[in-house]
Order: structure tokens, then C-alpha cells, then sequence
């Protein structure tokens, strides 16, 4: 069974008067350990697919599963459950909590799920250093490189175990040579702990990296490979 | 890190907000706090001042005679005043006669109220006669020696030493005179008061009206004035078998004292609820603005799994940190006005010339605060309580954000 299904899922916005169809009838399928990228030009619905398998926004038609869970029918509390234990972000501009320190930030899904302290300051230290964060932890995100900062986001996105990690134009911020360190982390992260990623971009770097490459046009599948 | 941190460090994001905040609701506190403690201890000075001189904490009756003060309405008290002197909390038990009547020098004639007293322990308990010394008091209950108001001396064109006549209206309904010297002199600042007062021995004005051992009144005072309530129980016991008597508190027995601290300190209330209004705006006002200037960060929390239900919470920690910190240095600051302004007091000389008449009753011209804990403790809550209030629109606003809308909020 796929980690993550759509079916003919359609996604309209009112705007004024109007309504602008983001997404039309689109499928897809995702199965965990998978590197994907969802490509296409801006506008073509790349975040807003994102946003709906990650729960933070609802399908107008169609299904969306994500781990056995149907997303158009989890009422506002599931979502944020669905969140918390399956999802982990990461975001253009790190959105980081700014009076947060390094590690706090990364602390944060756990402290919402509630693991004891220790516990989760012992997880975080790992990622720091398998995220090349070491003596970083206490820094405030003010302190920090545009890359320590998506680190510090990836580690956040990472720290409570999700199913699936999604990250919507994670480079759009960084130079090519930090874009390229990152890449080959999320890679590594990838296979060694077989995390899923699911990316938006239209960055050919990103795209270059991927096992797998979803084009989007007009909020329609283009193409699959 | 919790939510507790969270919530303090998001306070400290604007310190000049906050601190202007904080220092709001710090001010108004101690402002609150000191000039309640302010009042509270000026009504406390007025109530014993004014019931020691006046009515007393407690009094008993005839029936009816509070209402039309008819000098027939007196009564025996037989052993009350010895049975009420052994009730717990009770320093003295006052019997007084009140006549009317007319007062006559070689000069001049003037109305009077003469009281009869009894010279021992109404000198120990009235404060308006610890001015007297030994030789212009009274010398005895059946004495001849009056003491007069000021201003009845000065019309009256008497001095110390002189005799005067008194007329007063005999029980049997005949006029009697009976010639008295004046020993001593009260000024208590009530005009009615200094332009009216004699004061003789109880037994002396008993025996000459033809009504000897019957008083008007039995002014009741207390080792505290706060046991009041405490301590009247026991004098209604006391007076069951009593029928044409009635007990009475201080409230009852001088309802223009009574009521105009009711009213005063009614208006300061109105005003301390202003206060607390225009602070509960302001702490409205900052957690608002918080809130809306971090729509885009509540975005990502609510992405990384937080629920709206979280972030209600944090609004709600936030607004009671607030609460906590100004309610503790609020107190703080206001236990230190208080202290001042009960060791050293306003003068109210500096503001006003002559006595300081309110409700009947002359109050020390040096107001001192006195403290009043549960009042202190109960005002300090509110505030608590108000900075909740505060923080429920904003909270609101806050678990209304769409995630996927705050995200592209810039």
C-alpha cells in the first residue's frame, strides 16, 4: 500500500467572484523510502498539492491518503494530529521560531508530543550531528547561515520520526554550493534512514537529485519519472 | 522548553511593549491597592473617632427614640450595662442622657443639647475629651460642672470658672432650672456640634429632669471596631428579655456617617474600575498586536503539528505571565505606598484651612492608610483575572488561523 495516494484530487480557490482551480483532478502515488520532486513552473500547484498532503489544506474533490489516513474527511484536530505524527516540514525560509534557540527549534514537534526532556534533547544532539550542527544548539536562528538554518529546519522536520518529510522549495534561499550540501544530506538521510521526501521545486538542482520527478502544469500531472 | 518558556520569551520579542505594559498594570495596581488602603484607613479612623464620640460600635435604645429622639423614650437599664461590660470584645459600656433645653448666662441665652454622662469612663474613651486635663473635667456624675462647646462658651460670652442656669423640661411636663459652672472647654470642629454641647454628670441631668437611673442610650464600644458583627449576637441575647429595647450597629445608629462613606467610597470604586478598564484595554491591545505580527510564525506551528488548541494556550500563558509579573510587582510597590502612607500620611493641612468635617464626624486633618490584606490580595487576583479576559479575543483571532493561509501571509 503507497505511503501517500491521491485520487483525481481537485483543489479550487475562491478569489473575488471567481473560483481558480489549483489543482484539477490530479493522481498520484508515493510509497515510503521514495525522493521525489513535484516540478513545474509558479502557479502550476506545486505548494498547493504540498499543503494537502500535508494536511494543511483539504481537497475540494478527490481523495488524499497519507498512511492509511483519509485527509479530506479528518476533521481541523485530526489534521493537526495527522501533523504532528506523520508530516515533517520544511519550508523556503526555514521558519524558524526566532526566540527560539537552534535546538529548542528542533525540539519543538517533541515537545508537542510530549517525550520527556531528556529524551528529546538526547535526539536532537544526534541530528545535530549527523546534520553537521555540532556547537550550534544554543545559537538563536539570528546567529545562523541561511544553510545552518534549514538545517536546523530539516532537523526540526526530522526529530519526531514522520512518515513523510515535505519540503516545498527548500533552496529558493540558499547559494548553489550550501543547495548542493543539503541535497546530498536529504539524500543520505534518504537512504540510510530510509526517510521519504517529497519536494516542490522548480530548481534544476533539486530536480537533478531526485529519484523520482512529478511535472506539474496548470495543476494537472504532465508527466511521471 | 515548554509552553510556559515559549510564552515568556515571545513577551520579551517587543520589550518596550511589554515593559510599557507591564509598568501599566504594576502602576494601576499600586495606585489602586495604596489609595483603597488610603480610604480604608481614614473610614477606620473616622468610624472610631465618630462612633467613640457618637452612637459608640454598637448602641441600645428605647424603641423609636433613634427615630424621633423624644426625650421621654429613656429607659432603665437595670444591669445591662454591667452585663453588656462582661461580653468578650467589649471595652466600655457608655449610658447617656440627652435634654434639650436652654442655656442662659448674665449675657446671652442659646438652645442646647445637655448630655449626661458618666465622667469616668466616657473621658477614657471619647476622643474629643483627651484634650481636657484633671481640672476641667467632672468631677463626679451629680457634680455641678458642665463642659461646653466652644462655640456655645463664646455665644454664651462665658469663660472658665462662670456660672450659668440651664432650663430644661421636667419629666412631670413643669419647667426646672438648676445653676452649673463650666469647668471645661471642647472644640470638636462640628459646628452643631461646638455650638450645642453641655455635658454634665449622667446622674445630675437624670435627677433633675425627675427621671433618676434612666438613660437615652447605652453606647457600646469595642476593643476592636472590625468585631462589631462579632460581638452583636450576644448583645441581642442579651437584650431578648428586653422587649421595648432595641440593639443597633454603628451603620444603623449613624446612617450619615455610614452613608457617606458608602458614597465616597463608592465614586473612588468607579474610579478604580476605569482603571482597571483602560489597563485591560491595553493588555488587550499588546497581546493583539503580538498575535497579528505573528501570523506567519503561528502558520508554522500550527504546520509542525501544534493545534489551534496550543496556540489558544499560548496566548492564554502569555496574557497570565503578564498578569503574574505586574500582579507581584503591583503588590509590591503598593505594600511600599501603603507603608508610606501609613507612617507618614497626607497632610491635609497643606490643602485645606480649618477642621475636616465628613459625614458628621471630624477626621484627623494627617490622612494615614491602614491595611487592608484580603482586600489587597482579592484586587491583585482581579487583575490576574483581568489579563485572562484580556487575552480571550486575542486567543481567538489566534485559533481562527488557517495554516495553509498564514503560511502565505507575508
Amino acid at each position: 500500500m503507497a505511503l501517500i495516494s491521491l485520487k483525481s484530487v481537485t483543489k479550487i480557490y475562491p478569489l473575488g467572484h471567481q473560483e481558480v482551480v489549483a489543482v484539477d483532478e490530479f493522481s498520484l502515488s508515493i510509497d515510503a523510502g521514495e525522493f521525489v520532486v513535484l516540478a513545474g513552473p509558479s502557479g502550476s500547484g506545486k505548494t498547493t498539492l504540498l499543503n494537502m498532503i500535508g494536511c494543511l489544506d483539504q481537497p475540494t474533490r478527490g481523495e488524499i491518503w497519507l498512511d492509511g489516513h483519509d485527509i479530506g474527511c479528518a476533521s481541523q484536530k485530526e489534521l493537526s494530529d495527522l501533523r504532528l505524527r506523520k508530516v515533517g516540514f520544511i519550508f523556503q525560509d526555514y521558519n524558524l521560531i526566532p526566540v527560539l534557540t537552534a535546538a529548542e527549534n528542533a525540539e519543538f514537534t517533541l515537545m508537542l508530543q510530549q517525550v520527556e526532556k531528556k529524551q528529546r534533547r538526547k535526539r536532537v544532539l544526534d541530528l545535530f550531528s549527523a546534520l553537521g550542527l555540532d556547537g550550534l544548539e544554543n545559537r538563536k536562528p539570528s546567529d545562523l547561515s541561511g544553510g545552518q538554518q534549514q538545517r536546523v529546519a530539516i532537523a526540526r522536520a526530522m526529530a519526531s520520526g514522520p512518515a513523510v518529510i515535505l519540503a516545498d522549495e527548500p533552496t529558493a534561499s540558499l547559494d548553489s554550493q550550501t543547495s548542493e550540501e543539503l541535497l546530498l544530506l536529504m539524500q543520505k538521510l534518504n537512504e540510510e534512514q530510509g526517510a521519504t521526501f517529497v519536494f516542490s521545486s522548480h530548481d534544476p538542482l533539486v530536480i537533478s537529485h531526485a529519484k523520482r520527478v512529478v511535472r506539474l502544469r496548470d495543476g494537472r500531472l504532465e508527466s511521471d519519472q | 522548553m515548554d509552553l510556559l518558556t515559549l510564552a515568556w520569551k515571545n513577551l520579551w520579542r517587543s520589550r518596550r511593549r511589554t515593559l510599557i505594559t507591564l509598568a501599566a498594570l504594576t502602576f494601576s495596581l499600586m495606585l489602586i491597592q495604596a489609595f483603597h488602603n488610603l480610604s480604608y484607613g481614614v473610614y477606620s479612623s473616622m468610624i472610631d473617632s465618630g462612633v467613640r464620640a457618637g452612637t459608640g460600635h454598637l448602641v441600645v435604645y428605647q424603641d423609636g427614640y433613634l427615630q424621633n429622639r423624644d426625650e421621654k423614650l429613656s429607659f432603665d437599664p437595670q444591669n445591662l450595662v454591667a452585663e453588656i461590660g462582661q461580653i468578650d470584645g467589649v471595652e466600655a459600656v457608655l449610658p447617656r442622657l440627652y435634654l434639650p433645653g436652654l442655656a442662659q448666662s448674665s449675657r446671652e441665652s442659646r438652645s442646647i443639647l445637655l448630655t449626661g454622662v458618666d465622667p469616668v469612663h466616657e473621658r477614657k474613651t471619647n476622643p474629643f475629651l483627651r484634650q481636657l486635663t484633671d481640672q476641667q473635667w467632672l468631677l463626679s456624675l451629680d457634680g455641678r460642672e458642665a463642659i461646653l462647646g466652644s462655640r456655645l462658651l463664646k455665644e454664651l460670652q462665658l469663660k472658665r470658672g462662670h456660672k450659668f442656669v440651664v432650663t430644661l423640661q421636667h419629666s412631670s411636663g413643669e419647667l426646672v432650672s438648676e445653676m452649673f459652672r463650666v469647668r471645661g472647654v471642647i472644640k470638636t470642629g462640628i459646628k452643631s456640634v461646638d455650638r450645642s454641647l453641655l455635658m454634665v454628670g449622667q446622674a445630675r441631668a437624670a435627677e433633675l429632669v425627675g427621671t433618676p437611673d434612666r438613660v437615652h442610650e447605652l453606647a457600646v464600644i469595642l476593643k476592636e471596631q472590625k468585631s462589631g458583627h462579632g460581638v452583636f449576637p450576644f448583645l441581642q441575647d442579651l437584650l431578648e428579655g428586653r422587649q421595648d429595647l432595641e440593639g443597633l450597629t454603628w451603620e444603623k445608629a449613624m446612617p450619615n456617617l455610614y452613608n457617606a462613606i458608602r458614597l465616597d467610597y463608592a465614586s473612588q470604586k468607579f474610579i478604580f474600575v476605569i482603571m482597571m478598564m483602560i489597563v485591560t484595554i491595553g493588555v488587550i491591545n499588546t497581546l493583539l498586536m503580538s498575535v497579528m505580527e505573528r501570523f506567519r510564525e503561528f502558520g508554522t506551528i500550527l504546520a509542525i503539528g501544534a493545534s489551534h488548541a496550543k496556540l489558544r494556550t499560548l496566548v492564554f500563558i502569555e496574557a497570565l505571565l503578564l498578569g503574574v509579573v505586574s500582579m507581584v510587582l503591583g503588590s509590591c510597590f503598593g505594600a511600599l505606598a501603603t507603608w508610606y502612607l501609613q507612617a507618614v500620611g497626607i497632610d491635609m493641612r497643606n490643602f485645606i484651612s480649618g477642621s475636616l468635617e465628613f459625614g458628621g464626624v471630624v477626621f484627623d486633618p494627617v490622612l494615614r492608610a491602614s491595611w487592608d490584606l484580603p482586600w489587597m490580595i482579592k484586587i491583585s487576583f482581579y487583575l490576574l483575572l483581568l489579563s485572562f479576559i484580556a487575552a480571550i479575543y486575542p486567543s481567538i483571532k489566534a485559533g481562527r488561523i488557517s495554516p495553509a493561509a498564514a503560511m502565505r501571509h507575508h
